[in-house]
């Protein structure tokens, strides 16, 4: 009864939204799909160097996703109320970089000509995990845990 | 040679049908708009690696092929729908490295619709998807949009893409959706809802979300995200972040996150995550900062601190302190960084200091890297108190679209009294527009 009730809410919300269509949407513009020119140069790059104002498509200011280390240690955080506005410039596939399911090469290895990147897990991670793993499990649960990783199941069974 | 001082352990492998049936259903309906498709990007990236490991008395050599190929095809049919697929494969010229000699994943494919208002959009295929308290690779569809009123609604349903090992009999599925509120510049507000069906320590997963962000003036910024877990009736998982940036070259943070392990990690589908391999009644408490200052012009500095506090007197409790340093140069084409860790644990076998080295030079078409670390432990582990790990890499842009490099790693560790590995990378990309991918 509760699954019937359940399929019936998700059902009637996407048949309203539907029904409802592109006279419910928005006016305020969107993020576009890229970014209109191309982004020079191997480190990073910062939005403040061209735009001072706030985006129309993620409405925040730009200033909030300059990469400075708060940012990577924290942009779980802003793409989980949006993914456009870092699609616009890394493209649709660059998460998945790191946030794969079945990954077998590790990023920094992939990307070992890259080392002024903030990649996770350089060294013999290996051996270095067995300390984080006991310290703050919860930041490998992020990408590790649910995850069909045969690897990690060879030792923790 | 090498001496690995643990076990080998094969990898899985598996094929992914359901991702195949995306494709094959996805092409009839594509091929007639590729050719209109005004602006496609093609990129391919070739991993040749080489390493050895000696275990239980016997030599292996591995040599696996990996290929990464990705591409965005804009403009379908002249409308704004776009395709993007992405995905890798493996193929082993020596020993195997994981179940078989092959291994292969579609990451995603799909079809996407960008409305020009209201940052709405569709998706419908595979696709790895960020949206409230959902962080998942799914094969199913999404809408979003933004509607009246700052109001905006998302909703997103199909099977989840690690089905092939939840497996349940009657099949696994996932849907959600999120309804928030946003004031331009000011706050973004919403709250969130995901039920995946599955074998989740005899339940489905059940998960309500509320994320924040929130810029009450000038230059602080609040924001976090919080999980209350249905299954198991409790406030799963918190992180808060108060942001600062008083002036344009500092970026000061404070934040805190909480998780309680019986409640966050329910839904884990690796064991790691699960008693007897953990103490499932703790609860881990962590304060961080991080202060990132640019000095002078390309030179950035990085302070950090974190404490992790544990409730059970068990073994985690810990503070680490880091400083690091960054120069950029050669018009922001090449970095050199320097990096200092202290980590003071309540054992002795979490406590270890790390330093860290890097620097690139990209003289014309070359691009020469090489990147130190050593971590040295209090407590030796498996008698070795000092890891190193050396990567040097050189590479050439042999044409506009190709570039070939190649890396060569030594590591000493508790695992390697020695070990050399060597990779060659072709990284190929191709495109009919500008502007875009970084």
């Amino acid at each position: 009864m509760m699954r019937r009730t359940r399929r019936g809410i998700v059902f009637g919300v996407v048949l309203t939204a539907l029904l409802a269509g592109c006279s419910a949407i928005s006016q305020s513009p969107s993020v576009p799909p890229k970014h209109p020119e191309e982004l020079g140069g191997w480190t990073q790059v910062d939005c403040r160097e061209c735009h001072s104002d706030i985006s129309t498509g993620a409405l925040k200011p730009y200033a909030s996703f300059r990469h400075s280390t708060t940012f990577v240690r924290n942009h779980g955080l802003y793409s989980r109320q949006g993914q456009n506005l870092c699609q616009g410039c890394h493209g649709p596939s660059f998460c998945q970089g790191c946030h794969a399911r079945k990954e077998e090469l590790r990023p920094n290895t992939r990307m070992g000509d890259r080392p002024d990147l903030a990649l996770p897990h350089r060294g013999d991670y290996l051996v270095q995990h067995q300390l984080d793993g006991r310290m703050d499990p919860g930041s490998c649960f992020r990408c590790h845990g649910n995850k069909d990783n045969a690897r990690c199941r060879a030792c923790h069974r | 040679m090498s001496v690995l001082r643990g076990r080998l352990y094969p990898r899985g492998l598996s094929v992914c049908f359901s991702s195949v049936g995306i494709i094959l259903f996805l092409l009839p309906a594509l091929l007639p708009t590729l050719s209109h498709a005004a602006d496609i990007t093609l990129s391919s990236r070739t991993y040749l690696l080489h390493y050895e490991r000696d275990a239980a008395g016997a030599s292996e050599r591995f040599t696996p092929l990996y290929e990464y190929l990705s591409g965005d095809a804009h403009g379908l049919g002249g409308k704004a729908i776009s395709f993007h697929f992405y995905g890798w494969g493996r193929q082993d010229f020596g020993d195997e490295t994981g179940s078989g000699k092959t291994a292969g994943e579609l990451g995603s494919a799909y079809l996407q619709y960008l409305h020009p208002t209201g940052n709405a959009e569709a998706r419908l295929g595979r696709f790895f998807l960020t949206e409230g308290v959902a962080a998942e690779i799914i094969d199913g569809v999404f809408l979003k949009s933004r509607i009246a009123y700052g109001m905006g609604v998302s909703v997103f349903g199909g099977v989840p893409a690690e089905a092939t090992i939840t497996s349940t009999k009657t099949g696994d599925s996932i849907f959600g959706g999120r309804v928030f509120y946003a004031r331009p510049g000011y706050a973004e507000v919403g709250v969130s809802y995901l039920q995946e069906k599955g074998e989740f320590q005899g339940n489905d997963r059940k998960e309500i979300g509320g994320d924040l962000w929130l810029r009450p003036f000038g230059p602080v910024e609040l924001i976090g995200r919080a999980t209350y877990n249905n299954a198991t009736s409790a406030l799963a998982f918190q992180r808060y972040l108060v942001r600062l940036a008083p002036v344009a070259s500092v970026d000061l943070s404070v934040g805190y996150e909480a998780y309680k392990y019986k409640d966050y990690f329910q839904a884990a589908l690796n064991p790691a995550f699960l008693f007897p391999s953990i103490d499932n009644t703790d609860r881990v408490r962590t304060v961080f900062a991080v202060l990132d200052w640019e000095v002078v012009k390309s030179v950035t500095v990085t302070l950090g601190a974190k404490s992790i506090k544990h409730d059970a007197a068990t073994i985690g409790d810990a503070t680490r302190g880091e400083l690091g340093m960054k120069y950029a140069y050669n018009n922001n084409r090449d970095a050199a960084g320097l990096s200092a860790a202290v980590v003071d644990a309540d054992r002795d076998e979490n406590a270890y200091r790390e330093y860290r080295g890097y620097a690139t030079c990209s003289p014309a078409k070359w691009r020469f890297a090489l990147d130190a670390l050593t971590q040295q432990y209090k407590q030796a582990i498996s008698g070795t108190k000092n890891a190193y790990h050396v990567v040097g890499s050189a590479g050439y842009q042999l044409f506009e679209i190709l570039r070939l490099s190649g890396d060569l790693t030594y590591t000493k560790s508790p695992r390697f009294d020695k070990d050399y590995a060597g990779l060659v990378r072709a990284s190929l990309s191709f495109g009919s527009s500008t502007g875009g991918k970084k």
